[in-house]
């Protein structure tokens, strides 16, 4: 009798480790693609290879595309019914796939969780909450901030930017700052950024001016109205009037980017150009970006990752990103530089604060105080593609502002008409 | 038609096994997707979710979308210059090198090199070319006293761009028209000559007329490419997200696949698309039953 008790534990003590493990420790094949630069690839080859170490029996297979043909890829595997099971996500196209019903819906997982975003920025957050509950976690964020080359600030006595700065005052700066040869030609420029996204800087001057984008339910497009419409004279007469600015062919000249070339003593960008910029000749900073009439503003994005609805292993891709929300991996992209970790302890560690390219880290950390999401609703792609195709020709030099802005009003409207 | 040699017995039957993998390519890789082309232009479809049948409304909607109008305009202008431009140049180039000179294979090669080099690194070069401030074209300009250019400025951009797709397209047209000059016997030159024909006359009364068929050919195949036209164009004329300054249809039709989630608009411009050159080839083969002279 005794006996047999004994085997009968011993054979359901077995059955009870066996079905308790399935969930966590069985074995799983995920696969993660994302977009990123090969420097990129390194330093996530690492993380995963962490957490492998971590969780030894999830295979996390690595896939890395640049930036446009990731999207290519990811639509076709997608429409295939193969898509990858943790895949990244730009905040501002995340609706255009959740809407589409692909991604999983993280919120039990999350409701299983629960401390798992206390540490986490909450204006990090916003862009994936839906009414259904959240369906993707951010990785890390971006906010922008003016760089300004000091080695130019020093030579023209122009003192730095300051928190104090307006956008008048970057003007006037600006324009000490540009260099006009006997020719006519520009040799130095004041200011130079890329104005096809609003990320760079055509969101925060408008916001800083007192206007809006797009309104709340995304159906109207306000970069017409008379507030943001000073944002966009003050752009123009930089470039037209001051010729502090390059227009876009000019700055295509200087790679796309004059700052980088040494050519332009300001520019607004985010941290991703850091680990770019670590080679320039020139000793540069970050400011907060300038105040406007209605105070200051910065744009704050995120990227993330999401889970596939057909994913074959949700429990394995879940465990992945919540380690990519762990301490661990946070402090291998600060290190890695191109974005500022989600994780706030991190962030504020020297693991983000004291990296090797000697410049005020803690700016873009700071800038969340006054930043305004990027905004995130389905068609976000093909609405701002009709803003930045259509004012692309002012910037060229070949339209003028006022009849070309209503223009690309109208198409923009169009678009989120057609996308309801 | 009926020569060369007729395949008997066994030998057809390893005809078509040997044919088989080609067949079975184009039955499923080139005819499927033009099947599948056809049918999704029917449909709304954004990869994600299933497609849904609806009716003409692509095409319907081609002719209120008016980022695809421009476009089409844009690859007419470009086809109206580039082709003629291809024709005309490479039959000159042709002519030159059909000459007895001394490395005139070294000429050949020259020219036949775009052919065979890849067109991104290629227009990389001519982006130096036609640079505005740093650019080698206008240091050339404003050396000789004239004002420089704005080469890949919207309003030059298209000329620009033709030039570049032309210069990269001479080498094909010169091989082919160098088959076509070499099938010319030399007695009727001869014998032109003995009449008192010039050079200038020799070229329109024998030449051109001689080669028609290569014209023909030639015209054909720059108009299929001319519409299809993206390599150089994408390279000199880019902006974010898969704009140019010279959006030609192709642009149109991958941004509205890629970009905007509208699979079946971009396979309804792929359709309108393989229409329009589908009626060229038509009024080509109209012209070459009236113009063209096979011996």
């Amino acid at each position: 009798m005794k006996h047999r008790l004994l085997v009968l534990a011993v054979i359901l003590s077995l059955l009870l480790t066996a079905c308790g493990g399935t969930a966590a420790s069985q074995k799983a094949d995920i696969t993660m693609m994302m977009w990123g630069e090969p420097a990129e690839l390194e330093v996530w080859n690492k993380i995963v290879a962490d957490f492998h170490a971590a969780n030894p029996n999830i295979t996390v297979k690595v896939d890395v595309s640049d930036w446009e043909s990731y999207w290519t890829k990811l639509k076709t595997l997608l429409s295939a019914g193969t898509p990858p099971d943790v895949f990244a996500m730009d905040a501002p196209l995340y609706l255009d796939y959740q809407s589409r019903g692909v991604l999983l819906n993280l919120q039990p997982y999350l409701d299983k969780n629960p401390d798992l975003l206390k540490g986490v920025y909450p204006q990090t957050l916003e862009a994936y909450k839906t009414p259904d509950g959240m369906f993707g976690l951010p990785r890390d964020f971006q906010t922008i901030a003016l760089a300004y080359n000091k080695d130019m600030f020093d030579a023209a006595g122009v003192a730095y930017p300051t928190a104090d700065w307006t956008y008048d005052d970057l003007r006037s700066a600006a324009k000490s700052l540009t260099k006009i040869g006997s020719d006519g030609k520009v040799t130095q420029f004041g200011f130079t950024d890329d104005l096809w996204d609003m990320e760079l800087i055509w969101s925060e001057a408008i916001w800083a001016y007192g206007g809006d984008v797009i309104n709340a339910d995304h159906t109207k497009t306000l970069v017409g109205e008379p507030k943001a419409h000073e944002a966009w004279q003050l752009f123009h007469d930089m470039m037209f009037e001051d010729k502090s600015w390059p227009n876009s062919t000019t700055s295509d000249e200087y790679g796309g980017d004059p700052f980088l070339a040494g050519v332009a003593a300001m520019t607004t960008i985010g941290h991703w150009v850091v680990p770019g910029y670590a080679e320039v000749k020139f000793k540069w900073d970050v400011a907060p970006m300038p105040k406007g009439p209605a105070g200051q503003a910065t744009s704050v994005n995120s990227a993330g990752f999401v889970v596939a609805k057909d994913s074959k292993s949700p429990d394995a891709a879940f465990e992945f990103l919540k380690y990519v929300l762990s301490e661990p991996a946070q402090k291998r992209l600060a290190e890695l530089g191109f974005a500022c970790p989600v994780l706030k302890a991190v962030a504020e560690s020297d693991a983000f604060l004291k990296q090797s390219t000697p410049i005020d880290h803690k700016v873009f950390l700071d800038s969340l105080a006054f930043a305004h999401m990027k905004p995130v609703f389905k068609g976000y792609d093909e609405w701002s593609s009709a803003i930045g195709d259509g004012m692309a020709s002012i910037w060229l030099g070949d339209a003028e502002l006022d009849p070309t802005l209503n223009d690309v009003i109208k198409a923009a409207d169009d678009v989120l008409a057609k996308k309801k | 038609m009926d020569y060369g040699l007729k395949p008997l017995g066994r030998e057809k039957f390893w005809l078509w096994a040997l044919l088989m993998p080609t067949f079975i390519g184009l039955i499923f890789g080139a005819l499927g997707s033009v099947a599948a082309t056809v049918l999704l232009s029917f449909a709304k479809w954004d990869l994600l979710t299933p497609p849904a049948w609806a009716g003409t409304v692509n095409y319907a909607n081609l002719f209120n979308d008016e980022k695809y109008l421009i476009s089409l305009t844009n690859t007419v202008k470009f086809t109206a210059m580039y082709v003629p431009g291809v024709v005309i140049v490479s039959l000159f180039v042709a002519v030159l090198m059909n000459r007895k000179v001394r490395g005139v294979g070294l000429f050949r090669t020259a020219y036949f090199l775009p052919a065979v080099t890849s067109a991104v690194a290629t227009a990389l070069v001519w982006k130096m070319i036609y640079g505005n401030d740093t650019g080698i074209l206008n240091f050339i300009l404003e050396r000789l006293g004239v004002q420089p250019v704005c080469w890949l400025c919207t309003g030059n951009a298209m000329v620009s761009v033709v030039i570049v797709n032309i210069w990269g397209a001479i080498g094909e047209g010169m091989i082919i028209f160098l088959a076509g000059l070499t099938a010319i016997p030399r007695e009727y030159y001869e014998a032109a000559e003995m009449d008192g024909a010039n050079g200038f006359h020799q070229f329109f009364r024998i030449t051109v007329p001689l080669i028609t068929p290569s014209i023909f050919f030639q015209t054909l195949i720059s108009t299929i490419n001319a519409f299809q036209a993206y390599d150089y164009i994408y390279m000199l004329t880019r902006r974010d997200q898969g704009d140019s300054s010279v959006p030609v249809v192709v642009f149109s039709i991958y941004r509205n696949a890629w970009n905007f989630f509208n699979y079946g608009g971009a396979s309804a411009q792929a359709i309108e698309l393989t229409v329009i050159v589908a009626a060229l080839m038509a009024f080509y083969f109209w012209l070459e039953r009236r113009y063209v002279v096979y011996e």
